[in-house]
């Protein structure tokens, strides 16, 4: 190579070293990033042509060559409806002969395998973060150190001090519901019968619903009594101040009841439809435009995955500390949930006065 | 038949998310405008509150799909 006359001394040292095969990476680093953009994209669109032309699709619950018109039949050999595929059925013999959307009938569906598959390697990465833990942390401990405090400080920030008891309850809907949803962005698991994202299941989006249910439940009555739990809802003292006031008191609390049991059906029915939803449109436009235009709904739906998650995880938390408040406070709590971004300010100028002190 | 004409009437329930989404992003940009200090406060917020408002259009679109689905 001729080195010009304005060449950084820096180039002339890797023209002698290459010869000598001393540092051959900078060479080898322009090479590897080489491989430009203008390249990739039109291998991908002509690798989807390909395969389309190879594997053609065929209708649904029929064999592989059988006729499929463009539009129509190409979505719905794609589409997968709201119960999920079978992979082992525990009791053969009663199995219903088509599935309606809700149904008793044990078996282990794709869904239940993804969440398996889930829970463990979220145990794993907790396991293998948490062995051998050092007071100065490093890799692995010290990044879900980070997640922690962030999380711990999004709680806080959130629902006030007494969030922090209540934090495990919210990192751990947050993270299961977070890579159920995500799993289902992951290549295989949308497309496969045996595999398929576990939140896109009523039954599963249900049964965590339930959960967050009877934990809210189940702390408000521990720390307010049976008597003080229930008497928000129905408050009975309020008789006392006259008829009027406590048959308004008593309207007032039994529609406060029935928006009890609402709770966990939002909560259900919008974690599903959320994720059911984005998987129907993510196989619809993949299925009508084979590249390029679903990577724009793909990137949406991981943003959507994670609002739904952190919104269940939110919903779950609040709930918790509106059903631990006692009758008086109740406005606090309320207010709290606006507030309280506005209440980290004055904390924040205290240290730094502190700090430059 | 007659379900599938029900599934599309409640696929109209979307509309309101719609709205709703869209008065909440017009008056976020409104206050970020007014108080660009508060930009990462509000959006944070806003962000959240979009997601509550999409939760109850998800509603009507599984009225739509239990009319198509349940028979």
């Amino acid at each position: 190579m001729t080195s010009a006359p304005g060449t950084t001394p820096e180039t002339n040292q890797t023209d002698s070293s290459a010869s000598d095969g001393g540092l051959p990476e900078p060479e080898a680093k322009t090479r590897a990033r080489g491989i430009p953009f203008r390249f990739l994209i039109p291998a991908v669109i002509g690798l989807d042509i390909l395969a389309v032309l190879l594997v053609p699709p065929f209708p649904a619950g029929g064999s592989p060559g059988q006729a499929c018109g463009y539009p129509a039949c190409w979505i719905t050999s794609v589409i997968e409806f709201p119960p999920p595929a079978v992979v082992v059925d525990l009791q053969p013999a009663t199995a219903p002969a088509s599935t309606p959307m809700l149904y008793f009938h044990p078996s282990i569906s794709s869904t239940i395998l993804t969440m398996w598959i889930v829970m463990v390697l979220l145990l794993l990465m907790a396991f293998v973060a948490t062995r051998r833990m050092k007071v100065v942390p490093g890799g692995l401990q010290n990044a879900v150190e980070w997640a922690y405090e962030f999380g711990r400080d999004f709680a806080v920030g959130i629902g006030g001090e007494a969030a922090k008891r209540y934090y495990p309850v919210f990192a751990g809907f947050f993270l299961f519901i977070l890579f159920s949803n995500w799993s289902g962005l992951v290549p295989p698991i949308g497309k496969i019968e045996q595999l398929r994202a576990p939140t896109s299941d009523v039954n599963i989006t249900i049964g965590l619903a339930l959960t967050s249910f009877v934990l809210f439940e189940g702390e408000g009555f521990r720390r307010l009594g049976v008597r003080g739990y229930l008497g928000k809802f129905f408050p009975l003292g309020e008789f006392r101040q006259g008829i009027g006031a406590g048959l308004l008191a008593m309207y007032v609390g039994i529609i406060e009841l029935f928006l009890e049991f609402v709770k966990p059906v939002t909560l259900s029915m919008r974690l599903f439809g959320n994720i059911y939803g984005g998987e129907v449109a993510l196989a619809v436009i993949s299925a009508l435009t084979l590249a390029v235009i679903p990577v724009a709904l793909y990137g949406l739906e991981a943003l959507l995955n994670l609002i739904q998650a952190l919104i269940f995880s939110v919903l779950t938390l609040m709930f918790i500390l509106i059903a631990i408040e006692g009758h008086a406070s109740e406005e606090h709590a309320a207010e709290g949930v606006a507030g309280t971004t506005a209440r980290l300010e004055p904390v924040s100028a205290g240290n730094q006065e502190a700090a430059a002190a | 038949m007659v379900e599938h004409i029900g599934a599309g009437l409640a696929a109209l329930g979307v509309i309101g998310p719609g709205i709703g989404i869209g008065i909440l992003a017009g008056m976020s940009s409104n206050a970020i405008g007014r108080n660009p200090d508060a930009a990462g406060q509000i959006r944070g917020l806003a962000i959240i509150l979009a997601g509550f408002a999409e939760g109850l259009g998800v509603l009507a679109i599984v009225v739509g799909l239990l009319a198509l689905f349940l028979k």
